[in-house]
This record gives structure tokens, sequence and C-alpha cells, in this order.
């Protein structure tokens, strides 16, 4: 019936179109109420942790502490418990905290960028996603300041000032940059999420049993009572707010490559960096969103929340920045060779066929290899099978990370200077650590807060358009 | 609302189960005549501004403002203290370097933008932490759409009230007087706060311009840790805990070259080698007073340690400590020994436990100190050497 094609739905979209692509799908499963949903998304803040939530923690406060045990070391005995040398001065410490602010990335993405995009998806997940995203940013930050060796000085790194003669930090130093970049991502990441929690904090206050409870939410719930006049500059505020992340996530990990490309090492030195870590960041922060989700939503019970439809459309974002990813790999390569720099084609047949090729192929194999089974519509929506993919592609990230620093590093222009690099176990018990850091913040995060963001759901429980 | 004193006279609420039936209510009681004064709502409800007839939002201007004076501050201070207080070259860049400012200015502007327009929000929205909040619309954070209205002129509220089943209404009523609007003190009026820190506002930026304009270098900083003023530095035979074995002073990599522009020595390790020594090396100094005063030098803060002071191994460390006695160097067999094999022990060491000294000695020392166990070996008495060491390899 040719005039069946032509009846739009409220959002313009020809009808056989919606109903091809899943549009009048439900975005929530099991036809729920508003109380349901209440109900069900408040559940976990309201009764006692099951035995397995805590067998859990115990083992991420065991990593946690390992963390700290090694932290303890450094600081006390010094960088010199690290394996770095004076060819490869970053290596594992600086690998970590790349990796961390790309998970981070993906949270803003989420919850600022699909926003923007109007994928009504994002609003089972942002809120566990944003969440993410700071503990992600927290783990990122510790690196850097352990580096410094004397963390306590940290705020030198900031224009304060001082009596010291007149002394200011270098800004013309990328450094400082990520100074500025990490600490107003984290900033604005923390408010974001915060303005999106009131509303839920509001909920959770009115269910609040104890004294004691309802107080600190009375607090931090700012007085919300869902008045209309609120709502409206609250999604002004909330639009602003994902207008400014979006530029300032690409921002933030544009300057963290920027570290490395404005340098002249070579395998460092190089334009492609921004868009090419930017797409990295993308790529492994959605793989450990889907980590995380997959975990979360049938520990917690939520299949009806973060639905197939959900991992589905997740599972898309990582195998296209996944091609972005290697297109980025072969682009390098591509750009070694055609430069015509005898330093610079060194580097990257060193990183294929050299000492740590086995990192190098552990990247290609996990990075551009394990995503390409998402073509498979099979694969995409069971979740196993996301789970171990997604578990390859943030391994792959981390060591891209690592081929990236420590390859360059380790022989650059001088072949006297060469040297090797590996880690001692003070620095890898920082990195599990620094998981268990994430893992009990976010296992935390679970039962003190709605892990969900009930407002936001009961918005699309009819999935209308309007 | 027990009690009716409490209720307001013209003032009502009506509780939906469904937000279309909200929107629908709202439009018939403004068309009606009635005054909406707000809806409570769990989530936005979609068009309910344009029922209401809200005005959007000004906030958009606030986030701009902000915006420029992130900018603003952020590029005052990049220039100000690259260009003006701290002019200092580095990486041989402009002092004026504004492409490498963009990054901080563009970080700073989105900073403040966002920031700002949060505060901006949180004060025209009147939202504050409270310790005390009255839940005067119950379940509207929950499943409840709950409209709050004022009955227009000439009409009673019964008659709204059906009005208002009819529309779906779960239920509906008077208001309560909201005895928390209006009784606040002071500081219960977000605006009064507001006001009185903008009207701060300037004060407190000229406090912050006071350390900045009234600097004085002379004086020490307050610093609660000495930091890199005293340095922990590790002495050259202490222990230490990360460095192999366990040691400061650590031996220099195989096959170093002295910085002391000695040529390579065309001799290895090992007794062959030590032999070929003996034959082909001569001691290229002569004795004189001054070889002998620093070969005495030497010797006794080197070798003598082991060996004795008059080379007679008395007074020797290890050999107090009975640990092993070494080579005694005023016996025959080594007064037989040509320089050049004495040289060439004292260069890679011996065949038993002494180390070469190669690496920590120069060429020329090595030979005085030859020198100057000749010396040691025309001042010794028969009668101190020892009868053990009279067959021992050097």
């Amino acid at each position: 019936m040719a005039h069946d094609a032509d009846v739009l739905t409220a959002n313009g979209i020809p009808a056989a179109e919606a109903e091809r692509y899943g549009h009048n799908l439900p975005l929530i499963d099991g036809n729920k109420t508003y109380r349901q949903v209440t109900e069900e998304v408040f559940a976990p803040t309201e009764r006692r942790p099951p035995l397995r939530w805590w067998l859990v923690l115990a083992v991420t406060l065991s990593m946690l502490s390992l963390g700290a045990w090694a932290v303890f070391q450094t600081l006390t005995r010094g960088i010199g418990t690290w394996g770095l040398n004076r060819t490869v001065g970053w290596a594992f410490d600086i690998t970590n905290f790349v990796f961390w602010v790309g998970i981070g990335h993906a949270g803003t993405l989420i919850s600022a960028i699909l926003f923007l995009f109007r994928q009504r998806w994002r609003t089972s997940i942002n809120r566990a996603a944003e969440a993410m995203t700071l503990f992600a940013v927290m783990c990122a930050g510790t690196f850097p300041i352990i580096h410094m060796g004397r963390p306590w000085l940290a705020f030198w790194a900031t224009p304060y000032p001082n009596t010291r003669g007149s002394l200011w930090v270098n800004f013309k130093s990328p450094l400082l940059w990520d100074v500025v970049a990490i600490s107003t991502y984290f900033i604005i990441s923390l408010t974001f999420w915060y303005i999106g929690l009131i509303p839920d904090l509001a909920t959770q206050r009115d269910r609040a049993k104890t004294k004691l409870k309802r107080t600190i939410l009375n607090i931090f719930s700012l007085g919300w009572n869902g008045s209309n006049r609120t709502w409206s500059r609250y999604e002004t505020v909330y639009m602003l707010l994902a207008g400014l992340s979006t530029p300032l996530v690409v921002s933030v990990h544009t300057i963290v490559s920027m570290d490395f490309a404005t340098s002249v090492i070579p395998g460092w030195h190089a334009t492609i960096f921004p868009p090419y870590f930017v797409a990295g960041a993308v790529f492994s922060g959605f793989a450990m969103v889907l980590t995380l989700m997959i975990i979360a939503r049938s520990v917690m019970g939520l299949e009806e929340y973060i639905t197939t439809r959900h991992l589905e459309a997740m599972t898309k974002v990582v195998l296209a920045t996944g091609m972005i990813v290697g297109m980025a790999y072969a682009t390098e390569f591509f750009t070694a060779w055609y430069s015509g720099n005898p330093y610079e084609r060194y580097v990257f047949l060193n990183r294929a066929l050299g000492p740590y090729q086995w990192a190098y192929w552990t990247m290609v194999g996990c990075n551009v290899l394990s995503p390409q089974f998402f073509w498979f519509k099979k694969v995409r929506t069971t979740p196993w099978m996301i789970f171990i993919l997604t578990i390859f592609v943030n391994i792959g990230m981390w060591f891209e990370r690592f081929v990236i620093i420590v390859t360059s590093l380790h022989r650059d222009y001088l072949p006297s200077s060469w040297a090797t690099y590996r880690p001692t176990f003070i620095e890898v018990a920082i990195l599990i650590g620094s998981f268990g850091l994430f893992f009990t913040l976010f296992l935390v995060f679970t039962r003190v807060l709605p892990m969900i963001a009930a407002s936001e759901v009961k918005g699309v429980l009819k999935n209308v358009e309007h | 609302m027990s009690s009716t004193e409490h209720l307001h006279r013209s003032r009502f609420r009506a509780s939906f189960a469904d937000p279309e039936q909200l929107l629908r209510a709202v439009n018939h009681l403004r068309s009606a005549g009635h005054r909406v004064l707000d809806t409570y709502t769990p989530f936005p409800v979609h068009g309910m501004d344009e029922a209401m007839g809200l005005r959007p939002s000004r906030l958009p201007r606030a986030c701009l403002a902000f915006a420029a004076l992130g900018l603003a501050l952020a590029a005052g201070l990049q220039i100000w203290t690259s260009a003006v207080d701290y002019p200092l070259i580095m990486g041989g860049k402009p002092l004026l370097a504004i492409p490498a400012f963009i990054p901080v200015a563009f970080e700073l502007t989105v900073l403040l933008a966002g920031l700002g327009v949060v505060a901006s929000f949180f004060l025209v929205a009147r939202m504050r932490p409270r310790l005390r909040i009255p839940d005067l619309h119950p379940g509207a954070n929950d499943n409840r759409f709950i409209l709050a209205a004022e009955l227009a002129a000439d009409i009673q509220f019964p008659v709204v009230a059906r009005e208002l089943a009819g529309l779906g209404a779960v239920e509906s009523g008077l208001l309560v007087e909201d005895r928390f609007q209006h009784s606040g003190s002071f500081w219960d009026r977000p605006a009064g706060v507001g006001a009185l820190l903008v009207a701060c506002l300037p004060a407190l930026l000229l406090l912050l311009l006071v350390p900045l304009l009234n600097r004085d270098f002379q004086r020490r900083n307050l610093a609660w840790d000495g930091g890199m003023g005293a340095p922990f530095s590790a002495q050259a035979f202490d222990a230490s805990g990360v460095l192999p074995g366990r040691k400061v002073l650590q031996a220099p990599p195989p096959d170093t070259l002295s910085r002391r522009g000695e040529p390579p020595l065309a001799f290895g390790p090992g007794k062959a080698e030590a032999e070929r020594a003996g034959r082909e090396l001569q001691n290229p100094y002569q004795p004189t007073q001054a070889r002998f005063n620093r070969g005495k030098l030497v010797f006794e803060r080197v070798c003598a340690t082991c060996h004795g002071r008059e080379g007679d191994n008395n007074g020797s460390v290890i050999v107090a400590r009975g640990a092993f006695a070494p080579t005694v160097l005023v016996s025959p067999v080594v007064r037989d020994m040509p320089d050049g094999r004495i040289f060439h022990v004292a260069t890679f060491g011996g065949p038993m436990k002494m180390k070469g000294y190669g690496d920590l000695l120069s060429r020329e020392d090595r030979w005085q100190v030859v020198l100057y166990i000749r010396e040691l070996q025309k001042a010794a008495k028969p009668a101190a050497v020892p009868a053990q060491a009279t067959g021992a390899q050097p």
C-alpha cells in the first residue's frame, strides 16, 4: 500500500521506516508503570546488599589495598621502585593514565553527545556511565600525581600567587594543558552528573525511612519538588551542559594526545594523534560501559531497563570506533613510510617486529579483529559474547597506550641510549589497585544512589516522540 | 488538612496519574480563566511550558556571560603571567604565544560557563541545601502529575473539582496554606543571599589582588615540607633499598672507558694476560718524592684496608675479622714479580679474591702505587714476612 509509507511518525520519520528500525519499539521492556519504575530503580538503595555484593566488595577492596601498599612503597622508597630508566621515563603509569581517561570518555559521550543527538535509549545507561566517567577520571588522576614523587606538592602545577620571585606555571606546556583539561573535565562531569541526579535524589528523599538519610538527602536534593517552572530551567541547563561537555570531552583527549604529539619523539610526533586518541577513547569507554552494564544488569536484575536493544546500540558504536582505530593504525604506518624519515620508519617497523611485537600484535588482535564479530546480529544481542569481546577490547586498548608510549621511547634517535623496559611488581600492583578503586566506587555507587535515571526513564516509558 | 483554617481560600490542587491528562487539565483551566500556578511532575512533561505559557528560560544568556568571563580571565591570566610578570622564553616560543594559550583558554571558558550557568540556575530556581522540606505535593517525584492553580474570581471550587474529576483527576482539594513560603528569615531568601554575594564580589576580587600587587620577594616562603630545599642524598657507601646488590655505589657497566682520555689497555683479565703484562709493560714513571707521596696516599686509602699500611697484612681489616688473608705484598714472591704483573693485578684483580681497580684508579695512580709497593718492599724487615704467605699467588 503506497500511501502507508507516507505516514509520518511524530518525529518526522516515515512509519514504515520507523517500524523497520525499531523506532516504535519500547525502550523499556515489561510494560512498566511509573510506580514500578520507582520501586525497581530505588530498591537496591533501600535493602541490605546480598551476600555476593559483599563478596565482590571484599575482592575489590583487597585489590585496592594492594594498590595502596604499592603507592606507599613508591612514595616512601621513591620512583626507583618502578622499572623506569633514563630512556623509558614514561611507561606503566602514563599508560594507565591515558587508559583510564579514555574509559571515562564513554560516560560523557552517552550523557552529552547522545543527548544532543536525541538518542533516547541513553536514558537507561547514562547515570551509571557518568558515574563510571567520574571514577575513571579519579583513577586516571592518581597516576600523574604519584609519578610526581611528592604528591603533596601537586598544587605546584596550578597557577597560584606565590612569593618565589615572580614564578608561574608554563602555559605553553601540554602537560599544564593536561592538568587544566583533566581538572575541568572532572568538575564539569561531576556537575553534570549531580544535576542529572537531583530529581532522583528528591524521590529518594521522599522514600527515606531514617531521619539521618532524610536529612542528608534534604541537603543534596536542594528542595526539588518537581515544579514545572524548575523543570523548564532544568532542561535548559541540562542542554547547555551537554553542549559544553561535548567539545570538552573531545578537547580532553586531544590535549592528552598532545602530551605526546607536541614532542619530537618519532612515533609520537604525529598530527593524527588527536582524532586517533579520541576515537580510541570512545572505543575503550563503550567497551567498559558494556562490560560493567552486562554484569550490573544481571546482578541487579535490571534486564528490563538495560535491554539487548541498548547493548546492541552500544556494540555498533564499538564496531564503528574500532574500525576508526584500525584505520588509524594503518595510517600511521603509511605516514611513516611516506614521510621518508628513517627514524619514523624504524620506529614503526620496530613496533611491529621489535622486542615489543607481542604487545603490538596483542593490540591489533584485540582492537581490530575482535570487534569484527559485531557484524553478526547474533553476537550483538548475546550478552555473554559481548562481554567476552569487550574484555578483549579493554585489554587491547590498554596495550595500545603501552605500545605507543614504550615502543616509541625505548629506541629513539640515539642507539647508544636504547633500552628496554619491564614493569616491576609495584607498578603492576598500582594498576591492580586502580581497578580496585574503580570497582569499589562503582559497587558502592550501585547501593547508595539510583543506578538508573528514574526520572528520565519515566519520560521514555511510552516512547512517544513529542 | 485536618484543620480548615490552614486551607487556602482560592488556591487548589489536583492530582493525575497520567501526563496527558494533566496537560489537558491545564489547558482546560487556563481557557476557563483560572490561573495555573505551577505543575509538579516526576519528569518534564513536554508541551507543559507552552500550556502554562512559560517564556523560554534566559539561562543561556547567563551561560554566555560566564563563558565570556572565563575566556577573559584565561586570556588575562596567561598573557600577564607568561609575557609580563614572568617573561621567560621556553622552547624558543615567543612570550605571547597565542596558539599555545588556546587549550587552557578553552578549558577555563567551559569551566566557568558550566559552573556559572548551574549557579545561576540554583539562584533563579531557589534551589539550595535545606534541612527541612515539606512534602506539599506527595507523589510528584514518584507517579503523580499534580497541578496547583488559583480560582477565577466568580467560580467556586466544587464546580472545578467536578470538572477535574471528569478530566481524570485522582484527587483534588484546596491547597494547604504554604507557611514556609514567606515566613523565612533573610537567609531563607535566595535573592537576598545572592545579592549579598554579588555585592561582596568586588571586595573579594580586590582581596585576591592584594597578594599579587603587594609581593615581598625578600621574604622566605612558608614551607611545611622541606621538599627540594632539604633533599635526601644517598651516600656512596650507604645501603640502598632499591638499587641492585642493595648498595648505593654501583660497579660501572662492563667495557666502560675512562673519561680521562687514556687509550684502552691492550690487555685482558686472566693469568696468561698477567704474565704477558709482566713481560711487555714497563713502569713509565721514575720514582720522585711527589710520586712517592701520591702513591702512598692512594695505597693507604685504597690498598691498605686489606693489605695493611706496610703491605704486610698488619692491620688488615679482613685478616682481623678472620675472613681471608690477602697476598703479602712485601713477600719475596711479589718482590720478584715484574712491575707490569703487579700493575695488571691492580687493574684486573688477582686470581683469588681481589677485585680490579682499573675502573676506580687512574692508570697513573696504579703505576704510582706500584712504585710505592717497591719502596715498601725495600723498607720491609724479612722477619715481618709471615711464612704462610710466601708461596701465595698474587
